[in-house]
């Protein structure tokens, strides 16, 4: 799927920044991926693991599910969803839409200045 | 020795995104409204768009870019109904993207398309997650796929305006519920258009084509309007 060229793109904005700072190494990394960005967290993990192995060591990377919210047509209780269908938590209704979740970002990087 | 933590906040696919504006910018520019179709492999996209331009053509002026993994199969099937074709082999490449589409773009003439259909690739995941430029997203799901796909692959169907639900003719020879299907892609996307198709009988494609026609035609008056009430 298309996780390895998401995971690229990830390392050249990881490159870009670091290129602002010089003299300073990557020791952390941390992405959001919306539950319904078609993207999948495991797999993206795993991209960046094999991408990042050339060019940056000994960093954490985190990667973050951000849920979407629905709201309950029932009961009027807004609720966060990673996945379909979205049951309210208080009444069991269904609720119809999903309202984010789409994110696909770098959130922010960690570096150590030498 | 220091650490420090920088906010990046930056989208992944920013750069994408940023040429799939360009390519929104020249399709407006020229009155151009563009479908970009989405489904599983096989789900009936070339079908549906050999039907619809067959219905079209002699009041629209309609254009086709049809991607495919390999081969241009899909690109000779729509040349053979005499309109503007381009075709794109991603080789490998899971989903067209807006580089692809924007150099593909150069073989039409923009000019003079009112219409345009880009069939992605057959994948109904990772298309999803690409902005080509398009006026909108149609994913279509076909009558085999089973009733619980807008619940296991809910990111087409966020992202789409329209469905188009295909091969209706199977129905009967099946343990498929379209209402079942439609009410599922509802409970991911409410917003959603449905379209009932049968490309083989033919059934619910006037609407699918009258639907689009009103699309055209609303944004031929907007552009009309906003042209002259320019300086
Ligand atoms: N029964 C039936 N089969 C269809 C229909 N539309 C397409 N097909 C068949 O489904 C298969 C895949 O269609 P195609 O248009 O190539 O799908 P694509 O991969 O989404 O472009 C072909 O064998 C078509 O003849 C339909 O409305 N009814
Ligand atoms: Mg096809
Ligand atoms: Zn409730």
């Amino acid at each position: 799927m298309h996780e390895m060229s998401l995971a690229l793109e990830i390392k050249a904005i990881c490159e870009r920044e670091l290129a602002k700072l010089p003299e300073s190494r990557l020791t952390a990394l941390g992405v959001e991926v919306g539950a319904f960005s078609g993207v999948e967290v495991e797999t993206l993990q795993f991209c960046l693991e094999v991408v990042m192995s050339e060019g940056f060591d000994g960093f954490r990377c985190e990667v973050v599910r951000q849920p979407g919210t629905a709201a309950c047509l029932s009961c009027g209780l807004e609720f966060q969803v990673t996945q379909a269908p979205f049951e309210c938590p208080r009444c069991g209704a269904l609720a119809r839409g999903v309202s984010g979740g789409d994110s696909l970002h770098v959130s922010y990087i960690e570096v150590e200045c030498e | 020795m220091s650490a420090e933590r920088v906010d990046v906040r930056e989208k992944v696919l920013s750069a994408s995104d940023q040429l799939a504006a360009e390519i929104r910018a020249r399709l407006e520019a020229n009155g151009v409204f563009a479908v970009n179709l989405i489904s599983s492999p096989g789900s009936g996209k070339t079908t549906l768009l050999e039907r619809t331009v067959d219905l079209m053509k002699e009041s629209l002026r309609l254009g086709v870019v049809a991607g495919d993994v390999q081969t241009r199969n899909d690109a000779d099937r729509l040349l053979r109904h005499e309109i503007p074709v381009e075709a794109i082999e991603t080789g490998g490449g899971c989903h067209l993207d807006a580089r692809q589409v924007s150099k593909s773009l150069e073989g039409l003439d923009l000019s003079k398309t009112d219409l345009l259909f880009i069939e992605n690739v057959g994948n109904l995941v990772c298309p999803s997650s690409f902005d080509l430029g398009e006026s909108m997203k149609v994913v279509l799901m076909s009558v085999t796929e089973g009733e619980d796909k807008p619940l296991k692959y809910p990111a087409a169907f966020k992202r789409a305006r329209v469905l188009v639900l295909t091969k209706t003719d199977l129905v009967p020879h099946l343990q498929f519920s379209p209402d079942h299907a439609i009410e599922n892609a509802r409970a991911v996307n409410p917003d959603l258009t449905v379209f009932s198709t049968s490309s083989y009988t033919g059934e619910g494609l006037a609407e699918w084509t009258g639907w689009l026609a009103g699309q055209v035609a609303v944004l031929k008056r907007n552009k009309g309007s906003g042209e002259s009430a320019g300086p």
